[in-house]
C-alpha cells in the first residue's frame, strides 16, 4: 500500500463522504456508531444520535426513544399489541397483491379466486397468508385488549387509548367481516346475508340501513361493490388513522405500562428502580421488532405451506340456494348465540350497542385507583365472566346449538354435506363400485370381493351410516326406517351416489334422499 | 452473547429456513396449479351433473341419448365428430354447448329428425334471455357434456315405419308373434333409457332393490283403482303404455313426457317384440 501524504488525504475524504453518505440514510448514526451498537457499546457521541434519529427521520419520528425495562417483560404484554400490528401489515401487502387478481363483481369475482389459485404462481400461499393474517389480527386485537383490561392498563392516562383500542377491535371486525364476502362463493354470501341481516332489525331506519349496506335488498353486485371499497379503501385508511393515533400515544406520551405490581408499589424499591430503566429503541427495540417480524413470517409461511391451513372455497355464491348449516365468521357467532335468545331487535341491536358503549366507558365509569388484580377483584370477575358468557354465546351461536335439523336430513348432511368434503367425498374413487347397498341387509364387510383390495373406506362409510340410521330408528326418529346407499357410474370419471331414507310419518312415507356427483380427480381439500 | 446479538443471529437463521421453506415449495407450484386445475375442472363436472339432470334430462335424457323425434342425444359420437361442421360452427365444441344452452333455438335445425320440445324447440336457459341458469352454471353444463366425448358411441336414429306398416294406438289390435331377444335390442336403440332410468341401477323395468320387474308391475297395476286405461291384461297394459302413454300415468310421474308418436313410428312387429321383453321381467 502507498504510503504518501495524498493518499492519506484521499482516504481521509472518502472515509468523510462515506461517512456522510451513512449519516444521510441512517438519519444521522455514523459508521462508527452503528459498530457500537452492534457491539453494545454506549453512544459514541454527544448528543446522543440513538435519540437525535427520532428528531431527523420521519419514519422513526412516531417511534419511542425508549421503553422503560418493567414495561417490556414478556409475560407483561405478550407482545399482542406488536403481533396485532404485524398482522395488519401482513394484510397490508398481500391484500395490495391479491388486489391485482380479483374483479369485484358477481361475474367475475370467483373466477378470479380460481384463477388466482390454479393459475398464479404462490396465489394460494398469498390467500391463506391473507386469511390467516386476518384472523390472527382478530384474535390478537381481543387478547390484546384482554391482557390491557386484566392489567388495568387502560386507567388514568391511558382511558383515550382505551377508547381508540375499541374501535380499532371493531374495525379490524368489520375489516375481516367486509372481507369475508368478496370470494363470492356460499360460503361468504350466507355468512354476509346473515351478518347483514341484523341492520334490518335496527329500530327506526332498519329498512334504509340495511339498502345502504347491502346496496339492494339481497346482496348483489351492489352490495359486493360496497364491500370490496369498505374492504380495501375506507377500512384500512380508518384503521391507519386510529392505529396512528393509538400508537402515538404508546410510544410517545404515556408508554406502555409498568407491570401493576410496580406501578401499585408492591415491590422493593430496588425492583423498582431497575424496572424503570431505559430499553432504547435504538438497537435494542429496534432489534426485537426484526426480530419477532422474522419469527412472526416464519410461522405464517410454514402454516400456510406445510402446515395445512387453507383459505376455504365452497361453490360460487347461489341467492336460491341457502345451503344447511349456514352460518357467520366464528368472530361473530355470540351474536348469533344472542340472536337465538330473543327478539331480533332487542338480541341483535339494543343490547350490543349498550355492551359496545360499555366497553368504551371502561375507563370512565372504573374509579378504582389501583391496577394490580388482587386488588379489584370485581372488575376482574366482570372480565372473567365476560369471557365466558363470550364463549357460551359462541357455542350458542352454532348450527350445533338449538336448531332441529330432521333426523334424516341430519344424517345425510353429516355423511356428505352440501358444502365442504364429508366423510362420503373422502371415500377414494375407486372404492365406490356400482351397486345398491341396503341398510341392515347389505353386511358392512367384505362389500367389494371384485376389488383386489377391498374398499375399507367404503365399509367405514356404510357402517357410520348403519350405526347413525339405526339409532335414529331406535330412537323413534325414523318409524320403521329404511335407508340405502346407491352408487352408480355416471360418466367416465363421474359417479352418482345417492343416499335416501325412507320411514313412516303420520300415516304417510317420506324420502329424504340427496344426489352427490363425485369425480375422480376431484382433490379433497 | 447480548440479546441483540442473539436476536440478530437467530433472526438470520429464521430468515434462511422462512426463504428455504418458500423454495422448496415453490418446486411443486407448476404441479400443484396443474392439479388445482384439474380438480376445479372436476367440480365443474360435478356441478354441471346435477344442473344438467335437474334441467337437461326431461329432454335430453338422463344419460344424454336424447328422445327420438324430439330432443337430440349428446352423448353421442356424431354429435362430437360431426356436428360443429353440419351446422357451420367456426368456434369448439364447448362454446358452442354453451351457446346453444344460453340463447335456446326457436326452431330446430333438424325439424325431420327432431322435433324439439315445441315452440321454441328449445327454451333459452341464460338468465341473460329469461333462462333460469347463470352463465357458470352454463359453463358447469357444457363440461359435464363435454366430459361424454372419450365415451360417446354413436347413437342410432330411429327411423319413421314405413306407411301401412306403423302398429297405430288400437291396443285391441291383434299382434303377431314377439321375439324377446329382439325386443331388448329395440328398448336400446330407440333411446328408451334415456328416460327410464329412474331405478338405482340399470332400466327403470328392471327388477331393483324394491320394486320387482315390469312384467310382474304390469299385472298389479291393472288392478290397481286408480288405474284409468282401457288394457284388460298385461300385454295390453304395456302396449298402451307405448303407443298411447298418456291413458294412464303413474302416480308421481307427469303426464305429456313420453313421446306420443310410438304408435306411428313402430310396427306391431316392433311392438310386439317389445312386450315380448317385458313381459320376461318379473
Amino acid at each position: 500500500m502507498i504510503k504518501s501524504e495524498s493518499m492519506q488525504n484521499l482516504r481521509q475524504k472518502i472515509a468523510e463522504a462515506t461517512d456522510k453518505r451513512v449519516r444521510a440514510i441512517t438519519a444521522g448514526l455514523s459508521l462508527r456508531e452503528i459498530q457500537a451498537l452492534l457491539r453494545g457499546d454506549p453512544p459514541t457521541e454527544k448528543p446522543n444520535p440513538r435519540y437525535k434519529f427520532h428528531t431527523i427521520s420521519f419514519l422513526a419520528h412516531i417511534r419511542p426513544r425508549y421503553y422503560e425495562k418493567g414495561s417490556t417483560i414478556l409475560t407483561h404484554t405478550f407482545r399482542l399489541g406488536f403481533f396485532t400490528s404485524f398482522f395488519f401489515f401482513v394484510e397490508l401487502f398481500t391484500g395490495l397483491i391479491l388486489m391485482v387478481y380479483y374483479t369485484p363483481s358477481p361475474e367475475q369475482a370467483y373466477n378470479s379466486i380460481l384463477n388466482l389459485l390454479s393459475n398464479v404462481p404462490f396465489g394460494q400461499v398469498l390467500r391463506d397468508l391473507h386469511r390467516l393474517g386476518a384472523e390472527g389480527m382478530v384474535i390478537f386485537t381481543f387478547l390484546h385488549m384482554l391482557r390491557t383490561y386484566l392489567t388495568g392498563s387502560y386507567k388514568k392516562e391511558r382511558s383515550f387509548t382505551w377508547f381508540t383500542g375499541v374501535v380499532l377491535l371493531f374495525v379490524t371486525l368489520i375489516l375481516s367481516f367486509s372481507g369475508y364476502l368478496l370470494p363470492w362463493d356460499q360460503l361468504a354470501y350466507w355468512a354476509v346475508t346473515i351478518g347483514t341481516s341484523m341492520a334490518e332489525a335496527a329500530p327506526l331506519f332498519g329498512n334504509e340501513a340495511n339498502l345502504i349496506l347491502r346496496g339492494a335488498p339481497d346482496i348483489a353486485a351492489n352490495g359486493l361493490l360496497r364491500f370490496y371499497l369498505l374492504h380495501v379503501v375506507l377500512l384500512p385508511l380508518a384503521a391507519i388513522l386510529v392505529i396512528s393515533i393509538h400508537y402515538y400515544k404508546v410510544s410517545r406520551e404515556h408508554g406502555i405500562s409498568q407491570p401493576a405490581a410496580i406501578e401499585d408499589d408492591l415491590v422493593t424499591p430496588e425492583v423498582k428502580k431497575e424496572a424503570k430503566q431505559r430499553i432504547d429503541f435504538i438497537p435494542d427495540l429496534l432489534t426485537h421488532e426484526v426480530f419477532l417480524t422474522v419469527l412472526g413470517l416464519a410461522v405464517m409461511v410454514f402454516i400456510v405451506t406445510y402446515g395445512g391451513y387453507h383459505a376455504p372455497l365452497e361453490h360460487v355464491a347461489n341467492p336460491q340456494v341457502t345451503p344447511l348449516d349456514t352460518e357467520a365468521p366464528w368472530y361473530f357467532w355470540w351474536l348469533q348465540g344472542m340472536l337465538k335468545l330473543g327478539d331480533k331487535t332487542l338480541m341483535g341491536i339494543i343490547i350490543p350497542t349498550i355492551l359496545v358503549g360499555l366497553l368504551f366507558a371502561i375507563p370512565y365509569i372504573d374509579r378504582n385507583p389501583y391496577r394490580s388484580m388482587y386488588r379489584r377483584p370485581f372488575a376482574v370477575g366482570i372480565g372473567i365472566l365476560g369471557v365466558i358468557t363470550l364463549i357460551v354465546l359462541s357455542y350458542m351461536g352454532t348450527p350445533v346449538y338449538k336448531i332441529q335439523t330432521p333426523a334424516a336430513t341430519r344424517i345425510i348432511q353429516d355423511l356428505a354435506p352440501e358444502e365442504g368434503v364429508g366423510e362420503l367425498r373422502a371415500i377414494p374413487f375407486d372404492q365406490l363400485p356400482s351397486g345398491v347397498y341396503e341398510v341392515n341387509k347389505t353386511p358392512t364387510e367384505r362389500m367389494c370381493p371384485q376389488l383386489d383390495f377391498g374398499c375399507p373406506a367404503l365399509e367405514k362409510v356404510f357402517t357410520d351410516y348403519t350405526n347413525r340410521v339405526n339409532q335414529a330408528i331406535d330412537g323413534g326418529a325414523l318409524p320403521e326406517g329404511q335407508a340405502v346407499l346407491v352408487i352408480e357410474d355416471w360418466q367416465q370419471d363421474l359417479k352418482k351416489v345417492t343416499p335416501r331414507i325412507v320411514w313412516q310419518e303420520g300415516g304417510t312415507t317420506k324420502t329424504y334422499e340427496r344426489q352427490i356427483f363425485l369425480h375422480h380427480y376431484r382433490g379433497n381439500e | 452473547m447480548s440479546r441483540v446479538q442473539i436476536e440478530i443471529s437467530l433472526g438470520i437463521l429464521l430468515v434462511l429456513i422462512t426463504s428455504s421453506i418458500i423454495l422448496v415449495y415453490g418446486l411443486n407450484e407448476n404441479n400443484r396449479m396443474a392439479d388445482l386445475a384439474e380438480a376445479q375442472n372436476a367440480r365443474s363436472i360435478e356441478v354441471g351433473a346435477a344442473l344438467f339432470d335437474a334441467q337437461c334430462s326431461r329432454c335430453h335424457g338422463k344419460q344424454g341419448l336424447g328422445i327420438p323425434g324430439v330432443c337430440p342425444p349428446l352423448n353421442d359420437r356424431h354429435f362430437f365428430d360431426d356436428r360443429l361442421k353440419d351446422v357451420g360452427w367456426s368456434g369448439t365444441q364447448e362454446d358452442y354447448i354453451v351457446a346453444t344452452a344460453s340463447s335456446g333455438r326457436l326452431t330446430s335445425t333438424r325439424p325431420t329428425l327432431f322435433t324439439g320440445g315445441g315452440t321454441p324447440a328449445m327454451p333459452s336457459f341464460s338468465d341473460r334471455f329469461g333462462g333460469p341458469l347463470r352463465d357458470d352454471q352454463i359453463r358447469n353444463i357444457a363440461d359435464f357434456i363435454m366430459n361424454w366425448e372419450p365415451t360417446a358411441q354413436l347413437v342410432e336414429i330411429a327411423q319413421p315405419a314405413g306407411p301401412g306398416e306403423a302398429v297405430g294406438t288400437d291396443i285391441n289390435a291383434p299382434l303377431p308373434e314377439g321375439n324377446a331377444a329382439a325386443g331388448e335390442a329395440l328398448a336400446k336403440s330407440q333411446g328408451c333409457t334415456a328416460c327410464h332410468i329412474d331405478a338405482p341401477t340399470g332400466p327403470a323395468w328392471l327388477p331393483s332393490a324394491d320394486q320387482s320387474g315390469i312384467g310382474d308391475r304390469a299385472a298389479t297395476r291393472l288392478t290397481d283403482p286408480t288405474y284409468t286405461g282401457a288394457a284388460s291384461t298385461p300385454e295390453q297394459y304395456l302396449h298402451e303404455s307405448i303407443v298411447n302413454p298418456n291413458a294412464y300415468v303413474v302416480d308421481g310421474f307427469p303426464a305429456n313426457v313420453m313421446p306420443q308418436t310410438y304408435g306411428d313410428n313402430l310396427t306391431s312387429q316392433n311392438v310386439a317384440d317389445l312386450i315380448a321383453y317385458l313381459l320376461t321381467l318379473k
